[in-house]
């Protein structure tokens, strides 16, 4: 594919029409202010009839974890039927102006829906996940703590006691996107068994947990460089008492690799998932920049017409040429059933962040004085590039991953 | 309950627009989109086939070149079907031209209501649709902010400049909308990949009877010509030099304003 389907571009016009509507004249709230995003994102669910689509799935991926049948995977000879375009088209679209609201979205869908859905019992499928699904609940995902984020899962200090049939929850999270709002919590911990294992070698559990329960606590929202409109937070435990029922798969036997593997397999969706809120940001950088390269004058003339400009213009279309061919590369593979691989994934989350970091930069530059006032926007995207070299991964965990991954191939 | 809505597809009024230099018109070679104007009257159909409790939205457009992008939108937001007429021999017609060509195909369907925009956002003659009602032999009210249906009569609220007129009349009829009478829904993402699969009839000017009647061949209006419009004139800068108030009174009586 080298360009957007009919089909692919309608939803993208739809999307564009909305965002622009919708989102644009709220970028002052939501980026400077200290509106949630959750409303829009619930109005762009039902707008676009994605949350019916996801009571659909819903419903499918609950009558095949009851019979037993395999997941959905994507086999050779069954591609996603085109439905990796048709989630990423949003995400980019959304990038043009607040790709916080895409990281708000992501982590309570994709990421505690996703566990939800994935680890849970049918029982706890349909205690939680449906509701996270259609975005009646804001989920959170608590990973990362203070002494451990790249080394979140050996680094993890959070503990899960046994006490009796139930379990007793302490630990402390941190960067927690949705933190402050969640109503949902996937919360990973460390299971204390009373034996003399090291923290770090300790099986990792993986538990969900209410808002409102007693004992746990969650902060206001930080403040931080930019993107201000995912609301981050810190989440504290202190004697957390659950069932086992909270116990995502309610066994702590390690089938389909446990909460290690539980934390591992979304790598894949979360790196395509930056390559995509990068292309957003590049094509709106790029189109920000042309614009006003072509508008401001200096000496008499566009400033277009003077080369360290064209360079920056230049610099940025290869980026955008790049990042788009990635992204059309990830959606080609999972409508064809395959997937990429931990190293192209890696790849493709390194480059994209990296090319968005600086696009934005080179933005501000190009505009000069005005580049450095929220008036012009670039700063803005430029602040919330910034997080794509750091989360999901940073730049340097994706260099090891890429390493790995080519390393532990048969020579 | 079905309803016919004439549809224009345009070209992206955001994309820099070009006039041909033989014969005037707006060039058409590119993707076109649904009107921004029609989308209310795709709404208005759509609001009240769902109200009817039954029946079909079926869009009505003429366009070069088989163009159905415009279409698809519509299909997209719930209209059932769409009929398309697309022929070389249309190129150059009038205003008159393009009723005819709608009435031949809208009298295929023969429906309950036939909607349109008060003009396109292009062209801006905002005669077709009456036109239309004329060769059907329909009743025609203009400038809808509100429709209602009931005991085989509509109902309209019809936008004047100092309110409005409610004015009836039977169905079938023909009924022009304003933008703003209803909000138009966004296609849902279902809506947009059902759209592909949704029939659009091709016709030709043939399949119309209406050969040499249309088109350039039966045009009886031409643009001689087009000039450019006047350049604004930059406005008067008024230094303050503690009279500014009284300046600014003074204009404000020139225009009768106060």
């Amino acid at each position: 594919m080298f360009e957007w389907s009919e089909t692919q571009e309608a939803v993208r016009d739809a999307v564009r029409k909305f965002v622009e509507a919708e989102v644009k004249p709220k970028v002052d709230e939501l980026e400077h202010g200290d509106l949630p995003p959750y409303d829009i994102i619930r109005k762009i669910y039902s707008t676009f009839g994605m949350d019916q689509m996801a009571r659909e799935s819903f419903k499918r991926a609950l009558e095949r974890k009851v019979s037993g049948e395999a997941p959905a995977d994507r086999s050779e000879a069954r591609g996603d039927g085109g439905a990796a375009g048709m989630t990423l088209i949003p995400i980019i679209e959304l990038c043009h102006y607040c790709p916080g609201i895409v990281t708000a979205m992501g982590v309570s869908i994709g990421l505690t829906a996703g566990t939800v859905m994935k680890r849970g019992t049918p029982a706890q499928m349909e205690r939680w996940g449906l509701d996270l699904l259609t975005l009646e609940k804001i989920g959170a995902w608590a990973i990362t703590e203070p002494g451990s984020g790249s080394d979140a899962l050996g680094g993890m200090k959070s503990s899960a006691r046994r006490d009796g049939d139930e379990y007793i929850l302490n630990g402390n999270k941190t960067f927690i996107t949705n933190g402050p709002y969640a109503d949902t919590i996937v919360f990973y911990a460390k299971l204390d068994d009373g034996s003399d294992t090291p923290v770090r070698d300790r099986q990792v559990l993986t538990f969900v947990l209410d808002r409102g329960m007693e004992g746990l606590e969650q902060s206001e929202p930080f403040r931080k460089m930019g993107l201000h409109s995912s609301p981050t937070g810190e989440i504290f435990l202190s004697d957390v008492r659950v069932g086992r029922d909270r116990l995502l798969g309610e066994t702590e036997e390690e089938t389909g690799g446990g909460g290690r593997e539980s934390a591992k397999d979304n790598f894949v969706t979360e790196r395509a998932g930056v390559a995509a809120m990068s292309l957003g940001l590049i094509e709106e950088c790029l189109s920000l920049s042309v614009a006003y390269a072509r508008d401001r004058e200096l000496w008499g003339k566009p400033i277009a017409d003077f080369q360290l400009i064209q360079l920056k213009l230049a610099r940025m279309e290869v980026a955008r040429l790049n990042v788009q061919n990635l992204v059309f590369r990830h959606i080609e593979m999972m409508a064809a059933g395959k997937t990429l691989t931990l190293a192209e994934a890696s790849a493709m989350k390194l480059y994209s962040a990296q090319a968005a970091s600086e696009v934005a930069m080179d933005a501000v530059q190009l505009f000069g004085g005005n580049g450095y006032m929220a008036e012009f926007r670039v700063e803005q995207l430029a602040r919330d590039a910034k997080v794509f070299q750091i989360y999901a991964g940073t730049d340097e965990i994706q260099v090891t991953h890429i390493a790995r991954d080519l390393l532990s191939r048969p020579s | 309950m079905n309803v016919v809505v004439c549809v224009k597809q345009i070209p992206d009024p955001a994309a820099p627009q070009a006039l041909d230099p033989q014969t005037h018109n707006l060039v058409r070679e590119g993707k076109l989109i649904l009107d921004d104007s029609d989308s209310y009257g795709v709404e208005m159909a759509l609001q009240l086939a769902e109200q009817a409790g039954g029946g079909e939205v079926t869009i009505v457009s003429m366009a070069p070149n088989g163009e159905t992008s415009g279409l698809r939108t519509a299909l997209a937001m719930g209209a059932a079907k769409a009929i398309l007429i697309s022929d070389e021999a249309l190129r150059g017609s009038d205003a008159l031209s393009t009723a005819k060509v709608l009435a031949k195909a809208i009298e295929r369907v023969s429906p309950d209501l036939v909607l349109a925009a008060t003009e396109s956002t292009d062209g801006y003659t905002g005669t077709t649709p009456v036109q239309v009602a004329e060769l059907l032999g329909l009743p025609s009210i203009t400038f809808a902010k509100k429709v209602s249906i009931a005991g085989g009569k509509v109902t309209v609220e019809r936008q004047t400049e100092a309110g409005y007129d409610e004015v009836e009349c039977p169905l079938p009829a023909v009924v022009t909308v304003t933008a703003g009478v209803v909000e138009p829904r966004y296609p849902s993402f279902k809506g947009i990949m059902a759209a592909k699969s949704k029939p659009v009839d091709q016709l030709t000017v043939a399949d119309l009877g209406l050969e040499g009647q249309v088109g350039s061949a039966g045009a009886r209006q031409a643009i001689t010509d087009v000039a450019d419009a006047d350049t604004r004139q930059s406005g008067e800068i008024v230094v303050d030099e503690g009279d500014a108030h009284e300046r600014v009174v003074q204009f404000l009586e020139q225009l009768k304003l106060v």
